[in-house]
């Protein structure tokens, strides 16, 4: 082997080495990504494997467990990057006031075959910056021989709370606002559009009733299957799980006015990808996804004539959807205002440490 | 080659000068910072306002505040009167048995704080193992419902922080000279003599290292209340958390992390003054 043979192989290797970092990085930029920032577990794998199959793109998912994180993350510098997230109704409003969502273009998607009682929504009421993906309800699943009988009303879960068998068994949210949405509700409040004065009151009105409570953590249904919760505020997916594991158990969406959340697809400002966000977001709202996300995820989607589609020899068929006859419609969303949050979130630490 | 080698002390003096700077400095600076300025939902306007340390030291705060103070001093007592024991049975073995202590003591530290948590969430659940047992010895005829309650989170506390109590009281017993209790026995006094005149005075100072290790993090614990004590009783650690994420309100959430800082060099002061005195008495 010569010197100039050496020489030749050296630089073959290095013009090698060249050419496939060139066609490396090449198919990085070519390579199409999309960035989801979502719920723990909120889409069906089949779904995500068939879009990849697709388009040829598989999702990077990042998780986070509140929208105040969701919220903080996207409004730092850490948040760039994302394309899709998944804000609840309640946040949609301030993350637009704060410019981090980015409006979404009605040409690219077709939001027709949506549920209309879900569109138009006060948090967003043309869509233009979100749509919605899945819903749930706020209800209370309970023991009727606990509670000695049935529950139709909040002020049915209050005086509940007091009897002996159910006192220092219930569970409460940890939201605030679904806490003090039971005294405004009981009031004809709107919790959209109450003041500071107002929310303290409907925590005086709650506050004797705090030493029946025993938690306010997220609710575990082995809980209310064993019995160390009789009675519990809930949204309608952990509450039939409740339900399978004990079938004595109830569940109502208390009169005379209970929550629906809506949790949304949108598109981050600044989103790095934007036409394959907006491929995936036409993926997702195709009619047999939405079926594949709501039998998956236990949520039902926001497609129209959802309930029927869905085969009805799924346990507790009716719960997916909050139950019997329930009209989504006259339900009301929670809408972050600054202004108040302070006020609820205080209240309700209030009421926490009152419980104690 | 002197100055090389001078350079190359400096340089490797400054890698934790920087870290400590960049990740605990500049963090602690911002946080004053935040602490006088003005909430704008996730924002802030900086200037000067005492208001949220006003707001913080008054009300429910100031409540949470204290209760969190008597919260933390009562367990890490409780943690101090478990871990004493402990580490003086391990300060009286020697060769393996003594290691295998301290390999028990520190292995619960192999796996995540959080399933450790979780681990007791479930014992202290209704129909567990715990419940079982103590029902078929008769301690108990019905359920305990541990879960949920100031116990649970007093439970939890101390067994997330007896290992940290443990070691420095171990620590400071096995370095004292065997001779001072010979001499003591020598001189007529009893068991509990000894101990009481020249053991546990001599260990005094592990004991006020344990008390710091222990009552700082409680202070601002977040995790075991909250899944263990089913967020009833709110302690420090949960409001400053809810008033950094939830309220969105850092200037707030600042101050109140700025006077649990504040709190925590108070204890190291008295630690640090407890110790000294300790010191001068045992010379």
């Amino acid at each position: 082997m010569t010197d100039a043979s050496q020489s030749v192989s050296r630089r073959a290797v290095l013009q090698m080495l060249a050419a496939a970092s060139f066609a490396a990085s090449d198919r990085a930029r070519a390579a199409p990504s999309l960035n989801i920032y979502s719920w723990p577990n909120y889409f069906s794998g089949n779904d995500l494997a068939g879009f990849a199959r697709q388009s040829g793109i598989v999702p990077n998912i990042s998780n986070y467990d509140s929208n105040d994180i969701l919220f903080s993350k996207l409004n730092s510098a850490s948040g760039a990057g994302f394309d899709i997230v998944i804000p609840s109704s309640s946040w949609i409003a301030v993350l637009r006031q704060h410019g981090l969502l980015q409006e979404i273009d009605p040409a690219r998607i077709n939001l027709s075959t949506l549920a209309p009682a879900l569109l138009g929504r006060p948090y967003d009421p043309e869509n233009r910056y979100s749509i919605p993906k899945d819903w749930g309800v706020l209800g209370v699943v309970y023991d009727p021989a606990a509670v000695g009988g049935e529950i139709s009303t909040w002020r049915d879960f209050l005086d509940a709370s007091e009897r002996p068998g159910v006192s220092g068994k219930v569970r409460l949210s940890s939201s605030a606002w679904e806490v003090i949405g039971i005294a405004l509700w009981l009031q004809g409040k709107d919790w959209n559009a109450v003041d500071a004065d107002a929310i303290r009151a409907a925590g005086d009105v709650l506050r004797p009733f705090m030493k029946h409570v025993s938690s306010f953590d997220a609710l575990d249904p082995n809980e209310l299957a064993n019995g160390t919760i009789v009675m519990a505020q809930s949204n309608q997916s952990v509450a039939r799980t409740a339900l399978m594991l004990n079938p004595k158990l109830h569940w109502v969406v208390p009169k005379p006015m209970s929550e629906i959340w809506v949790d949304c697809y949108a598109i981050a400002r600044n989103a790095p990808h934007v036409d394959a966000a907006y491929e995936f977001l036409s993926y997702q709202l195709r009619p047999d996804v939405q079926l594949q996300e709501t039998v998956a995820i236990g949520f039902p989607a926001a497609l129209a004539g959802l309930r029927d589609k869905v085969e009805p020899g799924v346990a507790h068929f009716d719960m997916i959807f909050g139950g019997k006859n329930l009209d989504i419609g006259k339900l009301t969303s929670f809408v972050v205002n600054p202004k108040t949050i302070g006020v609820y979130l205080q209240t309700q630490l209030e009421l926490q440490a009152a419980a104690d | 080659m002197h100055r090389q080698r001078h350079a190359f002390i400096h340089f490797c003096a400054g890698i934790p000068l920087v870290w400590l700077g960049v990740v605990f400095i500049v963090p602690l600076l911002i946080s004053v910072v935040f602490s006088f300025g003005t909430n704008t939902f996730g924002g802030i306007t900086f200037g000067f306002t005492l208001d949220n340390y006003r707001t913080a030291l008054s009300g429910l705060y100031l409540a949470v505040l204290a209760r969190t103070i008597a919260f933390a001093a009562g367990a890490s007592f409780t943690c101090l009167v478990v871990a004493y024991p402990v580490a003086y049975f391990i300060a009286g073995r020697t060769g393996w048995q003594r290691t295998l202590c301290l390999v028990l003591i520190l292995l619960p530290y192999f796996s995540s704080f959080l399933i450790r948590v979780m681990s007791l969430q479930i014992l202290f659940s209704r129909d567990n193992i715990l419940d079982a047992w103590l029902q078929r010895l008769h301690f108990a005829t019905g359920p305990l419902d541990l879960i949920n309650t100031p116990v649970a989170v007093l439970v939890g506390m101390v067994y997330a922080y007896l290992p940290i109590a443990t070691v420095p009281i171990f620590l400071v017993l096995e370095r004292i000279p065997p001779a001072l209790r010979d001499a003591s026995r020598d001189l007529g006094a009893s068991y509990w003599q000894r101990f009481l005149t020249v053991t546990f005075p001599l260990s005094l100072p592990g004991v006020v290292t344990s008390a710091l290790l222990t009552i700082v993090p409680m202070l601002g614990e977040l995790v075991i209340p909250q899944l263990l004590g089913g967020g009833r009783g709110v302690l420090m650690g949960q409001i400053i958390s809810s008033q950094y994420l939830q309220a969105q309100n850092y200037p707030l959430g600042a101050s109140m992390a700025v006077i649990l800082m504040l709190i925590v060099g108070v204890l190291l002061h008295l630690s640090w003054w407890l110790g000294r005195r300790l010191e001068g008495r045992v010379r």
